[in-house]
Formats: structure tokens, C-alpha cells, sequence
């Protein structure tokens, strides 16, 4: 197996070749004004349910609504060991892996105002097909969380990746069938996103 | 008074055959803009055929031979984007390798101008006298788009003509399908692009089409006169020199 | 369906004459067309992105062996393997002897064009191994044993009704009234369907768009998210990619990521970006617990140092293609190869050799759009061009068109006899045109195949210039006047 390795290092390194520079960082554009507005913002515009709640005690009321919203039972999954720590009267709360037409409630560590997006780095209790999986994605998200580009996650995370690193931007999408976008290809059909300003 | 610059005029090889015109519109634009204008005869083809074929030898060879032609001119001007983008882009490209001629050809492409771009932006040409009472589209060769930056020239030119109305194509980015060769290798492919641009151009209320490349007009005129379509076809430079009096392409 | 790359111009001809290829072109170009122009417009300094882009894959490309040894080191150092192949038949035995080892029957798909270009799926079947696509657009070109007909859209080329046509006769388990009328109930029995899937696959393969060499990550986008359960539902996640996707860490991904949807669909950001490093941590509960890079070259490295070796810095946006007017036209399958379109006419010489794959570099007008579109700025025409001069100097290329070119450069090299040939040419065809055109000749075939020519004004520019300053100067000679008058007119 080693000769694959050798012959392909070796063809590359016999072709005479012009090393172009180390490039210079690049800086986008920046995301001005508020960073949670500006997320909340772009990510609405994905067909995602985006809702500004001022504490933590509003969650619950606000999984209810949007699990009535979508006509489904009054139950979600929460990965074991989830940093939510969550109280949700009225409201079965299952531990094992959601179905195709479950509900999942899951933890946001970080999000992006630049592109409207979720960043989930996998790891205890952040169980990454869980973004995948149910048919709702209800998102938990602390404003202070929400940084300006992918450049702070990766900052953030101190340069270690975890296994796996899932940046979500609204439901899941196909417009593979006649150029027609359609919700819900593989992943979820819904996504709420419960922005919690303090 | 600063003497007047003297410029070259490369004709181009479907001018000189089939739309003579053209040049004599082009020599009368220039000298209306103040220049001296001289034609080598010297000149052929500027060897565009042969190096989008990948034939390089005979490439270099008339390449050498149209800038040993017009180097000595303050300018050279081509009525023609297709062309004037051989000259410009692809002259030094021709001769990367060849340091001596390489030199020669980034002078030639740098005092190289497409011709309506020329009057505009180099001789500060804002409108010409001409009269033509018709309602044109203009379609924009993609070397004049995209080699030589031409789009807003041939409009403010055209636009000064008395009694002519700009009714413009829907697509004003997509290729009409000429492509040289290509539309001799590949004439269903080219058939179809025409049809396409055809069709845009029909559906405006444009009874002329009109552009800065003869080799897409040609294409385009003869793709209609095979199906009977009645567009009025005809290089710009003949309706700004005043000359859209004249029989259009293809037309006895 | 086309699947040699030699058979391209009959191939076109069918294309062009498939009533139902037309309108799915029409909404290819107008929905990625019209989507990647608002998106640039919307993008703040569009150009210093791509200038940013293009400089970190030129970086990548030229310092490949560094950055895919650094790669391996990383992905080693998070418990994963690396295998290097240099040919498309390498990169299998190793892929099969990979799931063999581990015992696979059954393998999940996420969207992948290398393992189009080393056509896995049909090798892995004859070795009893059940390979099941999960982007939506491939599972249904799968279903119908048809290529995909472009790189990120598989099966725009049909319309609902084919799909529901191909759903009914597979899912042959389901209820055969059920209504597949609308699209959204296809979208749900592929989802249902493919779930079960997942769900029992032993192994799953994806592409990588980008792979990361400083944190050993492979980098996926996806709308639909079947790459992340490609990934995460099995216990072994391979990745199959080419050794030119490698760049230097994830901040240059993070460029690269502004450049490829906006490019490629015109979204700011793909639904789902999937950052995957290695197998499942020591505290996690899902995810693969065997992870698998294969590297395969298939003639990439030799591209390095070449005329072509910007083709290498391609990021599989499809802007090329979707902006192509040839493709425009035909379509993807006609082209018999993997890709299609303006990078499969800059690639495909390179990689399949100029013998098979010339006519992809021979069908453009050199329109540039490609080149205007692509996010990295590869001069795609400028490629081509290379392969025509390949093709030409290894006397490839058809004889009706070097015999031409070789008569008319004779001639446009000696401008005297070139003058008198024009003139001759002229009053040829003055002679031959009936009403302004000229409706056939005996040369130019493909030319009078499908237009007239119309009929020259009158004699030669050149002809007719001489002769007007022959009057000029005669006129001088005879008025006594200065050698001026001509421009003082
Ligand atoms: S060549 Fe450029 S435009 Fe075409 S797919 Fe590659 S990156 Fe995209």
C-alpha cells in the first residue's frame, strides 16, 4: 500500500513547479450592528423559525408552541448529558435518538452572524446525527454565543477540532427534482432556533 | 495643435471579403475623430483561426508578421473585438516563451483598440452624425465583452444616432455560437446558440441587429437567412458612419 | 446514454434533439444563473474573495506534498488511516479491501464524483457489496443506471414525472396508487426509503470538498444533510477524494466556504458544512468508530508544472458549467465523462488523454464566460487551448481541419498572394450567391450544414482601398496639390 503513497509524493515532487506564497489572511466583510440580530436576521430568511426570548424560563412555553405550530405531540428528545438544563411541564422529554418524525431539543454552543448559521462541535452530550435525525430541530442559543464568522468558532475551539463540527443553516434541502427547492430532504423539515438574550 | 496620431488600421480578414464597408466606416469614424489614418497592406488575418486550433507554428508566424505591420503606429484600431482580443490578449501569450517578440507583442497589444472603444475612451468621441430611423438591438461579441471591456461604447455611440431607438437582448451575457471553427465543427451546437439569440433578438422591437463583430453578424445572418427570418443585419460602425443607407448583410 | 467521451458529437446530436432536455436546461440556467448573480451582488468585495481563493489553491497545489503528508500525520494522530492510489483501479481494491476487512455488506453514499471517475459503485456490486446513493439527485440516476449529468444537479435532466416513473418501478414494496404527483411526496418516500438505509449500512462513503491538513479534517457541504448520516449512522466512515482537495488548515476552508456556494448555487452558505476530523471521541455517543481517507491521484499529480495545472485549483463549484452556453445546449451526458462542461474540457484531456477527450477541449467558442464565473479564477479557455495545441502537435487533430488551416496560413503569410486570393474568393462568391446569400458549397460543409453565407459587398476592402488612393494620388498629380489632401477631406 505504501508504493501508492511513495509513487504519488514522488510524481508530485518530480514536476518542476513555481511555489506560489503563502497567502495573505483574507478578511470578509463585516457583520455590523447587533451580532444575535444579525444572525436571527439571515437565518429567518431559510425557512427558519428564529424567536428572540428574553430568559431562559421562556423556553418552555416556547418548545410548546412550536411543537403546537407543527401539529405534533407534546414530546422531544434531549441527548443524555445535555448541558440543557431544562424544565418542560407538560412536555415528555425521551433520552434515546430521535426518529424521522420526532422532535429533538439540542444545545447551540456557537453561532455565526456572518451566514445565519448553527455551529455544533460534536462531544459529550452533543450527539451529532441528532442534527439530523428528527423531522423539528428546536435550537437552544444564548445571544452572547453568537460570534461573528467562522473564524471565531474555529478561534473559540482553540484550534483542536472535535470529531465532527456541523454548521447548520435552516432546514434540510433539496432542489434536485426540477430545480425546486423542497424542504426536508434527509434532515429535518423544521428548525426553530430560541435565541435567549441573557 | 498636436499632430494628429496616426493610426493603423487592422481591417480584418471578413471585413476585407465580405463587408468592405466596414473599414471605410471605420477610416471615416477615425478621421472624423481627428486622426491620420493609414492601412498596411501587409496586414491578412491576425492568425486567430490557427492559434484557437492549437496550430501555434503558424500562430507565431502571422503574429510576427502583423506586428512587424503596425508597430510603428501611434495606435492600431480593429473594427472588430474578436480580433482586436487576438491581438491584445493573445499576442503575448503567443510568444511567452520567446522574450524578444514577447516585448514586441505587449507593445503592440497595449496601443491596441477595439474600434468604437477607441473613438470613445481614447479619442473622447460623445456622439457621432449619422441618421438612421430604425430600432436596433446590439449584441456584444464575447471578446468585446470580455477580452476588450466593451459594452457601454458601441450604446453611447449609437445612441447620439438621429431617428435610432436601442431596444436591447434580454441575454446580454451568452455567446450567439459563432466561435470561428467552432461553428463549422460543431454546427448543431452553433445552431442552436443562434436559434437562442434569434429568438431574443425577435422578441424585441428591434427591426435591425447590429454589433461590433462581423463574424457573429455573419453567423447570425446566416442562420436567419436559411430560415426565412427577416432581421436587418449590420456592423455598427456602417450605421455611426452614416453609411446604414447601404444594402444590410446579405441583402443583394 | 454517451459513455465515451470519443462519441461526443453524436451524442450532442441526440442531446439537442431531446424534447425533454430543453426545458430542465432552461431551469438549470436560470435557477443557478440568476442565484449566483444576486449572491455576488449581495457579497461585499466579490473579486478580492476570489483573488483570496485562488491564491490559497495555488498555495495548496504547489505545496502538495507537504500539506497531504501533514494531512496523514493528522488524521493518523486522531486514529484514522490514509491510503494513497495512484490509478481509479488502486483507489477500488484498496476501498473494497477497506470494507472487506471490516466485515461491510451494505455502504450509504454521500455525493461524490471521484468515486464517479473511478466508477466504484459497479465494481463494488460485482464484488458483492451493495452500494446505495443518498443525495437525492444521484439515488435517482442510480436507480435509473444513468451518469449523473452534473457535477452538484444529478438528475436535473429530469422531469417529476420521470422520478416518479423510476420511484414506482423500484420501491416496488410500497403502495403502487400511492400519488407521487407532487414533488415534496417524492422528496418524503426518498427520505423514508433511504432512512432504513442509514440505519442498517455497515459503512459509508463520502467525497470531501476540502480537506483540511493541519487539523486532518475532511470538509463536506450538503443541502439535505445524507452526507452527515453517510458519516454518523454507521460504524465506518470512508472518505474518497482527489489529492489536489487538500489546503492548508480550516481558516483557508473558511475563505474557500464563502467562494463555493455562492459560486455554486448562489446561498451565502450551504444548508449543512460537516467539519469531519477523524473517528468518534473517547465522550461521544455517535459517530463512526473507524475513519478512512482514501487519496487517489488518477492523473492529477502529472498535471503539476504543466500549462493545465490551474485546473487543479478547482473547488467542483459547477459555476462553469451552469454559465456554459455548449452545455447549455447538450446537457452533461453527452459528454461520456465525469465532468462536463468547461472543467471537464480543461480536465478531461489531462486525466483520460487528449485522444479520448478532445473533443470536450474543442467544443467552446472561447466564449470565457466560464473563466469570468469561476470562483478561482482558472483560465479555462486558455486550457483548452493547450489540449488543441497537444491534440494539433501530436497530429490528432482531424485532417479536413489541418488541411484548411494549413492552405489558409500559407497564404495569410505571404499578405500579396493572400490579397488576390481574397479577391478571387470574393468574386467567387458573388457568383455563387443568389439574393444576398450563398446556400451551399462544396467546402465549409459544417458551415452551409445549418446557414447560408451571406454574399461579399463588392470586391476586397484592400482591392478597393488601393484603387481609391491610386485616384487620390492621381488626382494630386494632376491638381498639383499637397500629399495631405486625402486626410484633409
Ligand atoms: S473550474 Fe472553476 S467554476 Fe468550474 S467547477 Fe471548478 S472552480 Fe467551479
Amino acid at each position: 500500500m505504501s508504493g501508492g503513497r511513495e509513487a504519488i509524493l514522488q510524481s508530485i515532487r518530480s514536476r518542476r513547479l513555481v511555489q506560489s506564497p503563502k497567502p495573505q489572511p483574507y478578511s470578509a466583510p463585516k457583520t455590523e450592528g447587533d451580532l444575535a440580530e444579525a444572525f436571527a436576521q439571515r437565518l429567518s430568511f431559510w425557512q427558519t423559525d428564529v424567536r428572540m426570548l428574553d430568559s431562559m424560563a421562556d423556553v418552555p412555553a416556547a418548545v410548546a408552541d412550536v411543537l403546537r405550530g407543527k401539529n405534533m405531540a407534546q414530546r422531544v428528545h434531549i441527548a443524555p448529558d445535555s448541558a440543557l438544563a431544562l424544565d418542560l411541564p407538560g412536555i415528555e422529554v425521551l433520552r434515546e435518538p430521535p426518529g424521522q418524525n420526532d422532535a429533538a431539543v439540542t444545545e447551540v454552543p456557537f453561532a455565526i452572524a456572518e451566514t445565519g448559521t448553527l455551529a455544533y462541535p460534536a462531544g459529550k452530550g452533543r450527539p451529532a446525527s441528532w442534527h439530523f435525525r428528527p423531522v423539528l430541530e428546536i435550537a437552544v442559543l444564548r445571544a452572547s454565543d453568537v460570534v461573528p464568522e467562522l473564524e471565531d468558532v474555529l478561534k473559540r475551539l482553540g484550534g483542536v477540532l472535535p470529531s465532527t463540527l456541523n454548521l447548520v443553516s435552516g432546514p434540510s434541502r433539496t432542489g434536485d427534482i426540477e430545480q425546486t427547492m423542497e424542504l426536508g430532504a434527509h434532515g429535518p423539515k423544521s428548525l426553530a432556533v430560541l435565541v435567549v438574550k441573557s | 495643435m498636436t499632430a494628429k496620431p496616426r493610426v493603423g488600421l487592422f481591417v480584418t480578414c471578413l471585413v476585407d471579403l465580405v463587408r468592405p464597408q466596414v473599414g471605410f466606416a471605420a477610416v471615416k469614424l477615425l478621421e472624423q475623430a481627428g486622426c491620420q489614418v493609414e492601412v498596411p497592406a501587409a496586414q491578412t488575418c491576425c492568425g486567430q483561426p490557427a492559434w484557437n486550433a492549437g496550430a501555434d507554428a503558424h500562430a507565431v508566424d502571422i503574429a510576427r508578421q502583423t506586428i512587424a505591420a503596425f508597430e510603428g503606429f501611434d495606435h492600431v484600431v480593429v473594427p472588430s473585438g474578436s480580433c482586436g482580443g487576438m491581438i491584445k490578449r493573445h499576442y503575448p501569450e503567443v510568444f511567452e516563451k520567446d522574450e524578444a517578440w514577447l516585448a514586441r507583442a505587449r507593445a503592440l497589444a497595449a496601443k491596441t483598440h477595439e474600434l468604437m472603444s477607441f473613438l470613445v475612451k481614447v479619442r473622447g468621441m460623445s456622439g457621432v452624425t449619422a441618421q438612421f430611423a430604425k430600432t436596433v438591438c446590439v449584441h456584444d461579441s464575447c471578446s468585446s465583452l470580455r477580452e476588450m471591456g466593451v459594452k457601454a461604447e458601441p450604446r453611447a455611440l449609437l445612441g447620439s444616432v438621429s431617428g435610432l431607438t436601442i431596444d436591447e437582448l434580454k441575454d446580454q451575457q451568452t455567446c450567439c455560437g459563432f466561435g470561428g471553427l467552432f461553428s463549422v465543427k460543431y454546427p448543431e451546437i452553433s445552431e442552436r446558440m443562434a436559434d437562442d439569440k434569434i429568438a431574443d433578438a425577435l422578441s424585441t422591437k428591434a427591426t435591425v441587429l447590429t454589433g461590433g463583430d462581423l463574424g457573429c453578424l455573419l453567423h447570425l445572418k446566416g442562420r436567419m437567412a436559411r430560415q426565412g427570418k427577416a432581421l436587418e443585419v449590420r456592423h455598427a460602425a456602417e450605421i455611426l458612419a452614416d453609411m446604414g443607407g447601404e444594402p444590410a448583410l446579405g441583402e443583394p | 446514454m454517451n459513455l465515451d467521451p470519443r462519441n461526443f458529437q453524436q451524442a450532442a446530436r441526440e442531446a439537442l434533439n431531446d424534447p425533454l432536455l430543453r426545458p430542465a436546461l432552461g431551469r438549470m440556467k436560470t435557477h443557478f444563473g440568476a442565484g449566483r448573480a444576486a449572491a455576488v451582488a449581495r457579497y461585499g468585495d466579490f473579486e478580492a474573495l476570489r483573488e483570496a481563493g485562488k491564491a490559497i489553491r495555488d498555495y495548496a497545489v504547489t505545496h502538495l506534498d507537504e500539506l497531504l503528508t501533514q494531512f496523514e500525520r493528522s488524521v493518523v494522530a486522531r486514529g484514522g488511516t490514509v491510503h494513497w492510489a495512484r490509478d481509479a483501479a488502486e483507489a477500488r481494491d484498496l476501498i473494497l479491501g477497506i470494507l472487506r476487512d471490516a466485515g461491510a455488506k451494505t455502504v450509504t453514499k454521500g455525493k461524490s464524483m471521484v468515486t464517479e471517475e473511478i466508477a466504484l459503485n459497479p465494481f463494488l456490486e460485482a464484488n458483492g457489496i451493495v452500494p446505495v446513493e443518498t443525495d437525492l439527485g444521484e439515488y435517482i440516476v442510480q436507480l435509473r443506471h444513468e451518469p449523473p449529468s452534473h457535477i452538484i444537479a444529478p438528475a436535473f435532466h429530469l422531469s417529476k414525472e420521470q422520478v416518479a416513473e423510476t420511484f414506482f418501478a423500484s420501491h416496488t414494496d410500497l403502495d403502487p396508487k400511492r400519488s407521487l404527483v407532487e414533488r415534496n411526496a417524492l422528496v418524503q418516500e426518498a427520505r423514508a426509503v433511504l432512512r432504513r438505509s442509514f440505519e442498517s449500512a455497515d459503512a459509508g462513503i463520502t467525497g470531501a470538498n476540502f480537506l483540511s491538513a493541519k487539523e486532518g479534517a475532511a470538509v463536506i457541504v450538503t443541502n439535505e444533510g445524507n452526507g452527515d448520516l453517510t458519516r454518523l449512522l454507521p460504524k465506518m466512515h470512508i472518505v474518497v477524494t482527489g489529492i489536489e482537495k487538500v489546503v492548508a488548515d480550516m481558516n483557508d476552508v473558511a475563505v474557500l466556504l464563502r467562494l463555493l456556494p455562492r459560486s455554486a448555487t448562489g446561498q451565502p452558505i450551504s444548508t449543512y458544512v460537516s467539519v469531519m476530523a477523524g473517528r468518534r471521541g473517547a465522550d461521544e455517543s455517535d459517530g463512526p468508530q473507524a475513519f478512512h481517507v482514501v487519496l487517489v491521484d488518477n492523473g492529477r499529480s502529472k498535471l503539476i508544472g504543466t500549462e493545465a495545472q490551474d485546473v487543479l485549483r478547482c473547488i467542483r463549484c459547477s459555476a462553469c458549467i451552469n454559465h456554459c452556453p455548449i452545455y447549455g445546449a447538450i446537457g452533461g451526458h453527452a459528454y461520456g465523462a465525469t465532468y462536463m462542461g468547461p472543467i471537464g474540457a480543461a480536465l478531461n484531456p489531462g486525466v483520460m488523454g487528449v485522444e479520448n477527450a478532445a473533443h470536450h477541449a474543442n467544443a467552446s467558442t472561447f466564449c470565457g464566460r466560464c473563466a469570468e464565473v469561476c470562483p478561482v479564477k482558472i483560465p479555462l479557455p486558455r486550457i483548452m487551448r493547450h489540449w488543441r495545441a497537444v491534440e494539433h502537435s501530436k497530429g490528432l487533430a482531424p485532417r479536413s481541419i489541418t488541411a484548411g488551416l494549413g492552405v489558409w496560413a500559407f497564404a495569410a503569410k505571404r499578405p500579396g498572394l493572400y490579397r488576390l486570393g481574397a479577391s478571387v474568393m470574393a468574386w467567387f462568391l458573388r457568383m455563387m450567391g443568389r439574393r444576398g446569400t450563398v446556400h451551399a458549397l462544396p467546402v465549409m460543409q459544417g458551415w452551409f450544414a445549418v446557414r447560408d453565407f451571406p454574399v461579399p459587398q463588392g470586391r476586397t476592402f484592400q482591392a478597393q482601398w488601393k484603387a481609391r488612393r491610386q485616384n487620390a494620388a492621381e488626382r494630386i498629380g494632376l491638381e498639383g496639390g499637397n500629399s495631405r489632401s486625402r486626410q484633409q477631406r
